[in-house]
């Protein structure tokens, strides 16, 4: 048996050569990101060129130019997303790459308890952000939560978390930031791992105290990663979704919905389709032009650094 | 063990306790949620309208597990899909992924084709997911895909072949010519090299990915609440339906949410080294 896929291996080869085979075994995954990621991409740009509403018409209709692009000025719940939405991506970014930083600077080294405390630190970014929602959702309860459980026993005032306009924004922020510091955590561990130990013992003969070599070695050899951290961690915050629907499905009232929230209800719960496809290419539009410009000042640093 | 004087955890007696502080609050943070999830799993209905009813319940009761987990209920269902997706997904995500990133590896493309196409892959990653989700459930219901595991598996392997492309690539580019070289001096062909040997000796590479792949599939929300509603239904989407609801589930959704964690948990903790060498892959070489 063996032997006969072999020979049928080998007499392929002889007749469509190495580099047939070779070409051949890329169709695949480039056939599938096509069907699955670029045409409906450049479908969802000519979408939202045509008028169509999924409960109304089964097929897109007449082409109506840059209409559905004019309706976000008039969408009074959109422009209130757009700033929640940055304000929402600056927090949770700000405070989770400043938090796995210190972390993972409090953390570098050997042996068991280390290996396995970064362990642990990991864990909440590999499992499912629904799951992260749900779990505090229960967290946060008003009423049978653990912390306003903890909060009343210990004689403070137990708030409506997640039912208060201000206080469910500041939650998604908190839940946010516990479920993807550990992304900034784990990168920036494995980066200082691997600083250059030569130079960190020279600025240490040099009798540069431990606050010195951070702040003048170590801080400037990571911004390069550090960048890319932010890059990340701004993209993803920016298209929160999974959270937002699992804690507080964008209420109470509009106070939650965030800008992937509001496509995803435009698009998947009113079939606005062309509109929730305009909404998401300016979205788009604007991440590249964010992910474009973080690029370019990396590359900046690096050759600064470089030379 | 030496230990690096350069960083502050190793200072002075002081020093050393704040830190250790900060660290194990850290620890606590991280676990406290997880012990409050696995404890309403247990926890007995009537506990769940007490104020005061403890962090842990006073009694365990294994019902919402019997609920999930019994097989003429509709949740067991749900498991099956997600095992089923998570499966397929995973196999067909790393063989594509293998396949191309060799090729990409290995022929000589012109006009830099090879960088193109690998860019290509990466930009999956850099667009924002919902911008194509709803034209993907437009094309599903199309190819009269819809609601079918293989609508969910395709745009679970289209988002995650990315990864494994490039994980893969470093590993082969990296892959020593010379034994390649000599096998071929043996008289074998390329796909005889490529299966019998190059692969067998990047296992480690291909965990990794297939780690990844694997928690992405079984995590995944979006695209399988879009395409995948009903029969094709994962655990992801139906512990979301249970926001409409009130305390009252606390315990299902709980256990189900116990489901959707613990499997990853215990494997993160499990493959801890391949994970973390896929999670920090290219981030920090590149």
């Amino acid at each position: 048996m063996q032997r006969a896929i072999w020979a049928s291996a080998d007499w392929l080869e002889e007749k469509i050569g190495e580099r047939g085979i070779l070409a051949a075994f890329m169709v695949p995954a480039i056939a599938i990101v096509i069907v699955a990621q670029f045409y409906p991409l450049f479908y969802s740009l000519y979408i939202s060129f045509v008028d169509w509403t999924l409960t109304r018409s089964m097929e897109p209709g007449g082409f109506v130019g840059f209409a559905n692009y004019a309706k976000m000025g008039t969408d009074g719940v959109l422009q209130q997303t757009w700033g929640r939405t940055i304000w929402f991506a600056v927090a949770s970014t700000g405070a989770s790459t400043i938090l796995g930083f210190v972390l993972a600077y409090l953390t570098v080294g050997e042996g068991r308890t280390l290996r396995i405390a970064r362990t642990i630190l990991i864990l909440p970014m590999v499992i499912a952000p629904v799951a992260v929602g749900t779990i505090w959702r229960m967290m946060l309860s008003a009423r049978v939560g653990p912390i306003n459980e903890v909060l009343r026993g210990i004689g403070l005032p137990a708030p409506d978390w997640l039912g208060d306009p201000t206080l469910a924004m500041v939650s998604i922020v908190v839940i946010d930031v516990w479920e993807w510091t550990p992304f900034v955590f784990v990168i920036f561990a494995a980066a200082l791992s691997s600083l250059p130990s030569e130079v960190l013992k020279a600025a240490e003969v040099d009798g540069a105290t431990s606050w010195q070599i951070l702040k003048m070695v170590i801080l400037p050899m990571l911004a390069p990663v550090g960048l890319l951290v932010v890059m990340f961690r701004l993209l993803d915050a920016l298209l929160t979704l999974d959270i937002v629907f699992t804690t507080t499905f964008g209420g109470p009232g509009f106070a939650t919905h965030t800008l992937s929230f509001w496509i995803y209800q435009q698009g998947l719960r009113y079939f606005n389709i062309s509109y929730s496809a305009a909404i998401s290419w300016a979205t788009l539009i604007g991440c590249m032009v964010m992910v474009g410009a973080l690029l370019v000042w990396r590359a900046r640093i690096s050759r600064w650094q470089g030379a | 063990m030496a230990e690096p004087a350069w960083n502050a955890a190793y200072g002075n007696l002081p020093k050393r306790v704040v830190v250790t502080l900060f660290v194990v609050v850290a620890l606590l943070v991280t676990l406290a949620p997880f012990f409050i999830l696995f404890g309403n799993s247990l926890r007995p209905s009537d506990e769940f309208m007490s104020e005061n009813a403890g962090l842990w319940p006073s009694q365990l009761t294994f019902e919402y597990y019997a609920d999930v987990l019994s097989t003429n209920g509709s949740t067991f269902r749900i498991l099956l899909n997600s095992i089923i997706v998570t499966t397929a997904t995973t196999i067909v995500s790393v063989t594509a992924g293998c396949l191309l990133a060799y090729g990409l590896a290995r022929l000589r493309l012109p006009f830099r084709l090879s960088t193109v196409i690998g860019l290509t892959f990466l930009v999956v990653r850099f667009y924002p997911k919902i911008a194509i989700a709803i034209p993907y459930f437009v094309l599903m219901r199309d190819f009269g895909l819809r609601d079918t595991y293989a609508a969910v598996v395709i745009a679970h392997v289209s988002m995650t072949l990315p990864v494994v492309v490039w994980l893969m690539l470093s590993f082969f580019e990296d892959f020593p010519r010379q034994i390649e070289q000599s096998a071929m001096m043996d008289g074998c062909g390329l796909l005889r090299r490529f299966f019998s040997i190059v692969l067998p000796l990047t296992t480690p590479a291909i965990a990794t990915a297939a780690l990844l792949t694997a928690f992405f599939s079984w995590n995944e929300f979006l695209f399988a609440s879009a395409v995948g509603p009903l029969n094709a239904k994962t655990l992801p989407v139906a512990i979301s339906a249970f926001i409409t609801d009130k305390g009252t589930v606390w315990g299902q959704m709980s256990a189900m949410g116990t489901i959707i964690v613990l499997p990853v948990m215990v494997l993160a903790l499990i493959a801890q080294r391949y994970l973390v060498r896929g999670l920090t892959a290219g981030a920090v070489k590149g």
